[in-house]
């Protein structure tokens, strides 16, 4: 059977965020905790996997002991098994300690549950929005990395292969990979399942392993916690905003609104409009650069 | 039911316990005494300011007539406080998750399972959703979905509830407690009716929390209805009144929300149980609306659920009959005692025009206040006759006076 | 601190399902109903009557959930359930 690791952390929901306007800190009182929607997907699609194959997924966190609560909502969409990774001693932790602890979890996991077939993470946290964390763990697993994964195509058991789609910046790129593989997830990857009745009582009955520094006897305490982190925040302010030159589009009917917004759209043509595999991601041509290519019709031309 | 070894499930359909509820925002020390014993002395329990003083205000356009009582006997031990839902409710559910039971959240319970006349359970909005049980106690509220599906109440009529619109308004500690006259955690209670629900049947309220005040105003559906007023102008309108805007200067809204409040009384009270159920708290009608008490009805009719269930439990009997020892519990209570005294109020403020008792006599008792405390030249004994004259003429003379006053009474000692 | 409904219905903490949880049962019955009175009670602004298109719009992503419009509607015509569970308004004071 597969076993399918999901890393996941509790961050701040970001859209009730507001900035300490005189420490230029965030507020973060008062501001529910989620799981890291990006992760969330990770799960979704290790869910999918084990629905279709079979597989043990196994989810593992760092953080406070708060996490517990982020863990329980994974365990009741259908995780099997949640480990929390908690100590002060891990505390103030950068990219390089959390994947150097997450990596070492990791192993732990499998020395318990079996060898990890593949590893999920979010593409970036919500609240950190570095990442690194998942090419981190990758490399200090030397697990082959997928990384910005928008579709799982194909995944082979038997022959422990894993087809993805990786959306980057100029196209979709179709790419195969053995097992072990770490991929980290994009929102486009799936939708996320509302957890069933079972799965909630589960949930709320559920106590997630907690392991700490004493639970890893090899762990070099110079490349934890802050101590372990090289990364220094020099400063942090709240951008000024930047003045866009909005435009506002009327008109009579629906057709006549849709036509004047198309008509402002087309103006920046967007440049890479031939040839391309693009695949569902209209909407990252419209930021490419002006070409000042006059307005041409018909809508039917256009590059969506 | 927890504590007693009973397997229990708490659903709630909000994100977490309180998500979705609001009230006026007074508890009551004793009915919650009765379920965690010396609550208060809990750290961490979320009180915001224990009542010292509560005013009775009777607006008029831009005066009030007060009545009003302040007393340190209130203090040892407190005999009510202030608090919000979202801080309480957490704190509460999680005394029910402490003794053992299962917290369901973020999930609504749709309907009710039953196998005859039997309640087994109810079905939820989550994949494979039924969750059967030996006894389902009905809790969802005003709006109760569950009590009509069951059958146990028709809808409410727009004259059997009240709508309420409140905004929680951020003020400094020191400010509050400057112009409330207050020292540390005591704090103060304001009633008000007349000019500011526009001659509707309703009232306002103005409560001090520890660094916010909650302000509100309620009025009857129907008369909402009738006037084409929205609830929220209504609100506005009571925050620009001379007395309240005093008071609230300064404050940041931080939150405004609404909610019904069951109004129906004692007439309106639905059978509370049956074969394999029990309905309490304000999904049964269970407030007391002449002393603004819901929250410790709810808690009460609670407990007295619990407990008959446990009984039930020793018996291996969910029946009826056996069930019948929580509506027992309700009728030697203080609950129906009550709501049994107010129980002609309903019919009272559904009988008489409102606009005589929320409208023109409060403004009578305000102009004459005005009169006999001006000075003007007239004799005393003159000013007494104004006085007594502007509040017969607001009745429609004295007979009606004596009337309204005989059926008040009736009404407050049915 | 006069602020406009929108302002106080910003100080609520939404999750917008993407289906309606209310529902205007016939729209004729609003064709005929001439007081239009949901237009006033709702304390969230949820109902709107479009003179345009003839029908009452339904900003659900406003609703409080307190079920006055259920109660009110002339015409009884208005079907409310819960959103979702954990959809909806989530207060942060109550």
């Amino acid at each position: 059977m597969l076993h399918l690791i999901v890393c996941i952390k509790q961050v701040p929901d970001s859209r009730e965020i507001r900035i300490d306007p005189v420490n230029n800190t965030l507020i973060r009182q008062g501001v529910p905790s989620i799981v890291n929607f990006y992760d969330l997907h990770g799960l979704e699609e290790a869910l999918r996997i084990k629905d279709e194959h079979g597989a043990r997924v196994t989810v593992v966190t760092m953080g406070p002991p708060p996490a517990e609560k982020a863990l329980k909502e994974c365990i009741s969409l259908g995780a099997d098994e949640a480990v929390l990774v908690t100590d002060r001693k891990f505390a103030g932790a950068d990219t390089l300690a959390t994947s150097y602890v997450i990596a070492k979890t990791i192993r732990k996991v499998e020395e318990v549950w079996g060898p990890a077939d593949i590893v999920f993470c979010g593409k970036q946290t919500l609240d950190g929005d570095t990442g690194q964390v998942g090419p981190g763990i990758a490399c200090r697993l030397d697990l082959e990395q997928l990384t910005y994964v928008g579709k799982v195509v194909r995944v082979d058991p038997s022959s422990r292969k894993v087809t993805v789609h990786r959306f980057l910046e100029d196209g979709i790129e179709v790419v195969e990979s053995s097992m072990p593989v770490l991929i980290t997830a994009l929102k486009e990857l799936n939708k996320v399942r509302r957890a069933p009745l079972p799965g909630m009582i589960r949930a709320a009955r559920y106590k997630p392993y907690i392991w700490t520094t004493e639970d890893f006897p090899d762990l070099d305490a110079s490349k934890i916690g802050l101590k372990g982190s090289p990364t220094i925040v020099s400063k942090t302010w709240v951008p000024e905003v930047r003045k866009i030159n909005g435009q506002a589009v009327g008109g009579e009917s629906e057709r006549e609104i849709a036509g004047a917004l198309v008509e402002q759209l087309w103006k920046p043509v967007c440049r890479k409009n031939s040839g391309g595999h693009r695949e569902g991601r209209e909407s990252a041509c419209l930021r490419e650069e002006k070409l000042n290519r006059p307005p041409i019709g018909p809508i039917t031309a256009a590059c969506w | 039911m927890a504590r007693a070894g009973l397997s229990v499930v708490l659903l709630e359909r909000g994100e977490f316990p309180g998500a979705k509820n609001i009230f006026g925002g007074v508890l009551y020390r004793k009915q919650l005494e009765d379920i965690v014993p010396e609550f208060w002395k809990e750290k961490g329990f979320p009180m915001e300011r224990h009542i010292v003083e509560q005013r009775i205000w009777m607006m008029g356009k831009e005066s009030v007539v007060t009545f009003g009582h302040r007393n340190e006997a209130y203090k040892q031990p407190y005999n009510c406080f202030t608090g919000l839902r979202v801080k309480f409710d957490q704190w509460f559910a999680d005394k029910a998750v402490q003794a053992g039971a299962i917290p369901v959240y973020q999930t609504v319970a749709t309907d009710v399972i039953r196998e005859g006349s039997r309640v087994v359970g109810v079905k939820t909005d989550r994949a494979d959703g039924d969750l059967y049980a030996n006894v389902v106690v009905i809790a969802d509220g005003v709006n109760s979905l569950l009590g009509k599906a069951l059958g146990i109440h028709k809808e409410w009529r727009p004259d059997e509830v009240s709508l309420a619109v409140k905004e929680v308004i951020a003020l400094p500690k020191e400010k509050i407690e400057d112009r409330f006259n207050l020292e540390g955690d005591e704090g103060v209670t304001i009633e008000f009716m007349g000019e500011t629900t526009l001659g509707m049947a309703g009232m306002g309220f103005l409560y001090t929390n520890k660094e916010t005040l909650s302000l509100g105003v309620g009025v009857m559906v129907d008369q909402l209805r009738e006037k084409k007023v929205k609830p929220y102008a209504l609100l506005e309108a009571a925050k620009q009144h001379p007395m309240i805007r005093k008071l609230i200067q300064g404050g940041e809204t931080l939150e405004y929300s609404g909610h019904l409040i069951p109004e129906g009384g004692y007439h309106s009270i639905p059978p509370l149980s049956g074969d394999g159920w029990c309905v309490v708290g304000d999904a049964a009608q269970l407030v007391n609306f002449v002393h603004r008490e819901g929250t410790n009805l709810a808690m009460t009719s609670g407990r007295f659920a619990g407990e008959a269930i446990v009984e039930a439990k020793g018996r291996g009997d969910y029946s009826r009959a056996s069930l019948q020892s929580y509506d027992r519990k309700i009728r030697s209570s203080f609950i129906e005692a009550d709501l049994k005294k107010y129980k002609g109020m309903h019919q009272l403020l559904k009988e008489q025009d409102p606009e005589l008792l929320f409208d023109k006599l409060p403004h009578a008792l305000n102009e004459a206040a005005y009169q006999l405390f001006l000075v003007d030249g007239l004799s005393k004994a003159q000013k007494q006759k104004t006085a007594i004259k502007l509040i017969k003429d607001a009745a429609g003379g004295t007979v009606n006076l004596l009337k309204l006053g005989y059926k008040g009474w009736r009404a407050m000692n049915g | 601190m006069s602020e406009s409904i929108s302002d106080k219905l910003f100080t609520i903490r939404y999750k917008c399902d993407d289906v309606s949880h209310l529902i205007i049962k016939e729209r004729d019955s609003c064709l005929k109903c001439a007081k239009k009175d949901c237009n006033y009670f709702c304390p969230s602004d949820v109902y709107e009557w479009d003179k345009k298109q003839k029908l009452t719009t339904v900003a659900f992503e406003n609703c409080i959930e307190c079920g006055t419009c259920r109660i009110a509607c002339p015409y009884d015509n208005i079907e409310w359930v819960y959103p979702k569970g954990g959809y909806g308004i989530t207060y942060k004071y109550g």
